[in-house]
């Protein structure tokens, strides 16, 4: 044979690859570095040589600067630049300064709490100083939490503990918060959306205490490449920051490649599956053992990959030298995989997003991507994975079919020049506020004329008295209720409420196998709903709306089930509104009201309805922010209202995609609703809104982008081969008009950017 | 749009708690401070001053005047005594030297159930036993901005060599009353570490098997036949003490007061009743099963003298069958080194059942292979145990344990068998040795 191939012969093969529809080289970058400050004590020089640094690189050596001048600071580093570095030297040196100085990391998961644990210890072992670093969650056995709270210098945690079991108990953590000087937020650009609205405010109260027991700590931000690092640290924070992106860690040139499946359907734009095509690519790289990394979107979808692999290079290598990693592995086994990828024992690796965090597994060559990750940072942080600092590397992004990876295919500059993408969060939504402010009152009382960290709250002091939650004494407000508020307050859901999915088909072990949030558990776990779980389908047998629980049996049917939701929108305050040609560009207050009404079963390969059943649940409302995109009569002249409709689902179909690329959000935080006669303006409109009660600030942004969004979706749908309309577009339209959709959404599209004042649709 | 309306419209989706919406709002009356303070006067209450705050305090005297009464203070009198002379001073119910007017029977009732910063104590109450009576002394938080008067009256009461006796005080009241000190911590003197005796964990080792619950009112009713009438229970404090908040009106608190003053003085007693089984139970019937957990708990705090003592009287006392106690008291003289005691004891929690625990077949299988060395007959326990067992598996499914007792026979019948084959073999060859 011809014997082994190198990277750089594949790289090459593959520039040939007619189904590579974007290339993107960056180059090589030598490293930059500065001299180790001065005053740095010599039990920390030491320490680190012990780990070959000699010197500091530039955006270590400017986050400690300012950091030790007091500044606030997020440092943005791509993966493997010696992010902790840029905390753990100022933390290290500030205890160095005062030995009774202490220190609160907060990292988005428990995994990645361990991991620096570990990497810090090993520093401080070196240093031989009595220097105490723990974790604090819920797996620290109860016999060494007092230990953690008297003693720990450095105490690391998640944002849920810190919720739920340190604030509300400050007062067993008074050494802690006397002398706190440092805190660390890690993988700030996790904390964005609902989440990072909820830990905004928890930031807030952690504040308020900090500054009740006399502390003003310093807060050192590390975050992924975002486009508002600093805009979103300060927000997260309430604190002006300091940005730190001058990274000084060398870089190996890096081959980026976008790989569009070939179209096998024509008609509906039908593309080979994405996932063969990430096994054929991968197992190339696999068969030269070429470590490879390859990033799936679902945990069933890692061990499908995994096990084709496996199967594909059986010949060339030992099939343990490629592994799975994804949640639900133990940590023990974890940290198995990571040690053999460090070492290279593993040569290949299939792993969810859990990998994307900072989970060190040393650098490899080639990364593949099944399908755009969903947001751009995602996909920075995974193609971080490939990349030593000298050598060459690849990554390849493999299209799926959904909308979303076919409209960042056809705009690659979107994905690689200055993004418009922003991570947001509203800290001021007021259910999530109220949330906090509970929780914040429950650990101390309010005084009359003290702001929520800058925030105006006595009218909602004073709402919570009423509401007998506080009670008002002496110009305080203070808790006056038998709850612990922290518990019915989760971080992490997006509705309040769940409905929790209970497998029973096995008589006596129930198994609690999913949740959903309420809106989409009234059309997906309804009575008699078909439920696919992985793969696998079930049958809700009872959903318990009371208690939010479905129980669902596992059954092999032949038909799926579709439920009518009945969506009602009501706006209920316009404030702000522009013109947009003919149309109008509304922002405000709506109410959302959903009744799910009936269900049709209809068959697998067919299509055929076989069957119905009615649905009883009571109607949901939700109160959120919103946009309304009003058109003017006119351009619809001619069509019957089933015509408009048919129009307006296809425009709110590919609208609800486009956005979600544009708000960086994911795609059920922001709903799309057509309207063909609205109640408040009686014109055809689509509505985009929140999905979460109150809002979380995406519809705002919305609201100044929408012009960019229309052009972005006109040219969107006019370059999608399809020829009449796919699900990858405008949907399919399905009924009698369903050939025109396509065309009419374009030339609608079209007028309202101004492009053709054509008038009509035809 | 206003907050005000926002809110209203974003009701549902707070998480208010119902409960907390009575439908008393409306009738709130006003009572000016006079008036509130004649109001705690007619609850017996008087108001003292601290930096300016005000808190009000309640003292009263119940004279020792029933033959009950009586008892109680020559019981620990020489409950104190005994603490000394028996060397039992880590006993978890010693009061070390103590004097009796130094112990303090307390109780605390707060806002909430949980155990964070938001949770406020309203109520302490604590008895004390003075020459002339049970002294009970409460104190009651006026409103949540007086915490350091209430609390500094509270401190300035007692003094470093106290000793708190409290029900579930250990992981509750007393962490609770911590976490309330530390916010007025700069205000008030330090606060001291008692010595601190929980009669939750006493009472839960005698009676968690015999009573439905271990809650002091259950405690009361059936071992210290007191039946509370109109009782407030506790659970009830936290939405009476915000009627009071709302309404001004000190009588919301009339009967979580009464509640907390029978809890203080229910302490006392229970702690002679607790105190009389373990050392004076022929002034106490004591019944053969409190006993066996009496011999259990001493047994557990290496006390084997005292537990040997309460081992046999269970099974003197007890009339019916009892394996069980024969069983434990055959392991505690085991462990005390009387191996021929400990088997008859074994032999007898034989004969007491018919399907005696599986520990018995292995404790005789051990004495016989290891004391009296005698392999055959510790595989025949051993064999007998575990054909038991083949017989019970139907009737029951294996716990935890009962797979341990298994394992273990199972392991020592097959080193037996590979004794005894040796044993065997070796006469076998013997033999044949001789006849070659």
């Amino acid at each position: 044979m011809f014997g082994k191939k190198t990277l750089e012969q594949l790289v090459a093969e593959l520039r040939n690859d007619k189904q590579v529809t974007y290339w993107h080289e960056i180059p090589e970058e030598e490293a930059k570095t500065a001299s180790m400050p001065t005053e740095i004590d010599s039990k920390i020089i030491h320490a680190l040589k012990q780990r070959k640094i000699d010197n500091l690189y530039t955006h270590q050596k400017s986050a400690y600067t300012s950091v030790m001048r007091g500044e606030n600071v997020v440092a943005v580093t791509p993966t493997a630049s010696g992010k902790t570095l840029c905390y753990n030297l100022p933390v290290l040196q500030k205890h160095m300064n005062n030995p009774s100085s202490r220190a609160l990391y907060i990292f988005p998961t428990k995994a990645l709490a361990q991991d620096q644990k570990a990497e810090l210890n090993e520093i401080i072992d070196e240093m031989e100083v009595e220097m105490n670093s723990y974790t604090y969650d819920g797996d620290t056995p109860a016999s060494i939490r007092q230990v953690v709270r008297k003693a720990g210098h450095v105490v690391i945690t998640n944002p849920d503990m810190l919720h739920a079991a340190i604030l509300p108990h400050h007062t067993k953590w008074i050494s802690l918060f006397e002398n706190l000087e440092t805190v660390v937020v890690d993988e700030l650009h996790t904390y964005r959306g609902v989440f990072g609205s909820h830990v905004a405010n928890v930031i807030r109260r952690l504040k308020r205490i900090c500054a009740y027991y006399g502390s003003k700590p310093t807060f050192i931000c590390t975050s992924a490449t975002i486009a508002n690092p600093k805009e979103l640290s300060s927000e997260l924070i309430g604190e002006h920051v300091q940005l730190i992106d001058n990274n000084g860690a060398p870089k190996g040139k890096k081959n980026f490649v976008f790989y569009n499946p070939p179209i096998v359907h024509k008609q509906l734009n039908i593309r080979k599956n994405s996932t063969k095509v990430v096994n054929e690519i991968a197992s190339k790289f696999l068969k030269e053992k070429i470590q490879t990394i390859v990033f799936a979107r679902s945990r069933v979808r890692v061990e499908i990959i995994l096990s084709h692999l496996q199967e594909l290079v059986k010949h060339e290598i030992n099939k343990q030298s490629i592994r799975g990693y994804r949640g639900g592995y133990l940590p023990k086994q974890r940290r198995e995989i990571e040690r053999s990828l460090r070492s290279g024992d593993t040569i290949g690796v299939v792993s969810t997003n859990a990998l994307e965090l900072g989970v060190d597994i040393g650098q490899l060559q080639v990364c593949v991507m099944n399908g755009y990750p969903g947001s751009i940072a995602s996909s920075w942080q995974q193609a971080g994975r490939a990349g030593r600092r000298q050598d060459e590397s690849l990554v390849i992004m493999v299209a799926t079919s959904s909308p979303l990876d076919q409209y960042l295919f056809q705009h690659p500059e979107f994905f690689f020049g200055g993004s418009p993408e922003t991570a947001r969060i509203n800290k001021n939504n007021l259910i999530i506020l109220v949330d906090h402010l509970k929780c914040a009152a429950y650990e101390l009382p309010f005084k009359r004329g003290e702001t929520f960290d800058g925030h105006e709250v006595e009218e909602i002091l004073e709402y919570l008295t009423e509401e007998r939650v506080l009670y008002e004494n002496n110009q305080r407000w203070y808790w006056m209720n038998a709850a612990f508020p922290a518990h019915n307050i989760s971080l992490r859901s997006a509705a309040q409420e769940n409905v929790v999915i209970i497998d029973q088909s096995v008589r006596e072990k129930h198994v609690v196998i999913g949740e959903m949030d309420t809106f989409s558990a009234m059309t997906l776990l309804h009575d008699e709903a078909i439920y696919l779980h992985e793969g696998t389908q079930y049958q809700v047998e009872y959903l318990d709306w009371d208690e939010k629980k479905a129980f669902v049996r596992e059954v092999d049917v032949e038909y799926f089930t579709d439920a009518n939701l009945a969506v009602n929108l009501k706006v209920l305050e316009i404030d702000k509104k522009r013109p947009m040609g003919n149309h109008e560009i509304q922002y405000g207050d709506v109410m959302v009201t959903a009744m799910a009404t009936i269900f049709k079963k209809i068959k697998l390969e067919t299509f055929d309805n076989i069957g119905s059943g009615p649905i009883h649940l009571p109607e949901q409302e939700l109160h959120s922010n919103g946009i309304a995109v009003t058109f003017a009569e006119e351009v619809f002249e001619g069509k019957n209202d089933d015509h408009v409709e048919q129009v307006l689902m296809g425009l709110a179909h590919v609208l609800q995609h486009v956005s979600c690329v544009h708000v960086m959000c994911d795609q059920k935080d922001l709903h799309a609703v057509p309207e063909v006669k609205a109640i408040h303006s009686q014109r055809p409109t689509v509505f985009l809104y929140d999905r979460y009660p109150g809002g979380i600030g995406l519809s705002e942004c919305l609201f100044d982008q929408i012009e960019e969004i229309l052009q972005d979706a006109l040219a969107y749908v006019s370059k999608c081969p399809c020829s009449d309309g796919c699900p990858s577009c405008v949907g399919i339209g399905g009924s009698d008009a369903g050939q025109q959709v396509k065309k009419w959404v374009v030339n609608l599209l079209n007028e309202s950017v101004g492009g053709k004042n054509s008038g009509m649709l035809n | 749009m206003s907050m005000k309306s926002k809110l209203l419209r974003m009701k549902n989706h707070l998480q208010l708690d119902d409960a907390t919406e009575t439908s008393l709002v409306s009738k709130v009356v006003k009572i000016d401070k006079s008036t509130l303070e004649e109001s705690f006067e007619e609850l017996g209450f008087e108001p003292f001053y601290f930096d300016g705050e005000r808190s009000y305090r309640k003292r009263l005297i119940y004279p020792y005047e029933s033959a009950k009464d009586k008892e109680t203070l020559r019981v620990m009198g020489e409950m104190r005594s005994l603490w000394e002379q028996e060397g039992l001073s880590d006993h978890p119910l010693s009061f070390k030297n103590r004097k009796l007017d130094q112990l303090l029977f307390f109780d605390t009732e707060t806002t909430g159930l949980s155990t964070g910063a938001g949770n406020v104590i309203f109520l302490i109450g604590y008895a004390r036993l003075r020459e002339e009576g049970i002294e009970v002394t409460q104190h009651l938080l006026e409103n949540p901005s007086n915490e350091a008067a209430f609390l500094s009256g509270f401190l300035e009461d007692f003094s470093e060599d106290d000793y708190l006796i409290s029900y579930n005080g250990k992981s509750f009241d007393w962490p609770q009353v911590k976490s309330r000190h530390a916010f007025i911590r700069k205000e008030l003197p330090k606060l001291p570490s008692f010595g601190h005796i929980d009669l939750l964990h006493c009472a839960r080792r005698l009676w968690k098997h015999e009573l439905p619950s271990c809650r002091l009112a259950i405690v009361e009713e059936y071992k210290l036949n007191m039946k509370r009438i109109d009782d407030i229970p506790g659970s009830m404090a936290p939405i009476l003490y915000f009627e009071y908040l709302h309404e001004k009106d000190p009588h919301h608190l009339a009967g979580i007061i009464k509640h907390n003053d029978q809890d203080v003085r229910s302490l006392v007693y229970l702690y002679q009743e607790i105190c009389m089984r373990l050392f004076q139970w022929k002034d106490k019937p004591t019944s053969p099963m409190e006993h066996y957990y009496i011999a259990d708990w001493f047994e557990k705090l290496s006390e084997y003298k005292w537990a040997e003592i309460h081992y046999k009287l269970a099974i003197e006392t007890m009339n019916k069958p009892f394996s069980q106690g024969y069983f434990r008291l055959g392991k505690l003289t085991k462990k005390l080194g009387d191996k021929e005691g400990a088997r008859s004891y074994f032999i007898e929690a034989l004969n007491q059942h018919s399907l005696p625990s599986l520990e018995v077949w292995i404790e005789l299988a051990k004495l016989a292979e290891h004391e009296e060395k005698n392999v055959y007959k510790a595989y025949n326990y051993a064999k007998s145990g575990y054909s038991q067992w083949k017989k019970q598996t139907n009737m029951h499914s294996v716990s935890l344990k009962t797979a341990k007792h298994i394992t273990d026979l199972n392991k020592r019948l097959n080193r037996l068998e590979k004794k005894l084959e040796i044993k065997e073999g070796g006469y076998e060859s013997g033999e044949n040795g001789g006849l070659l």
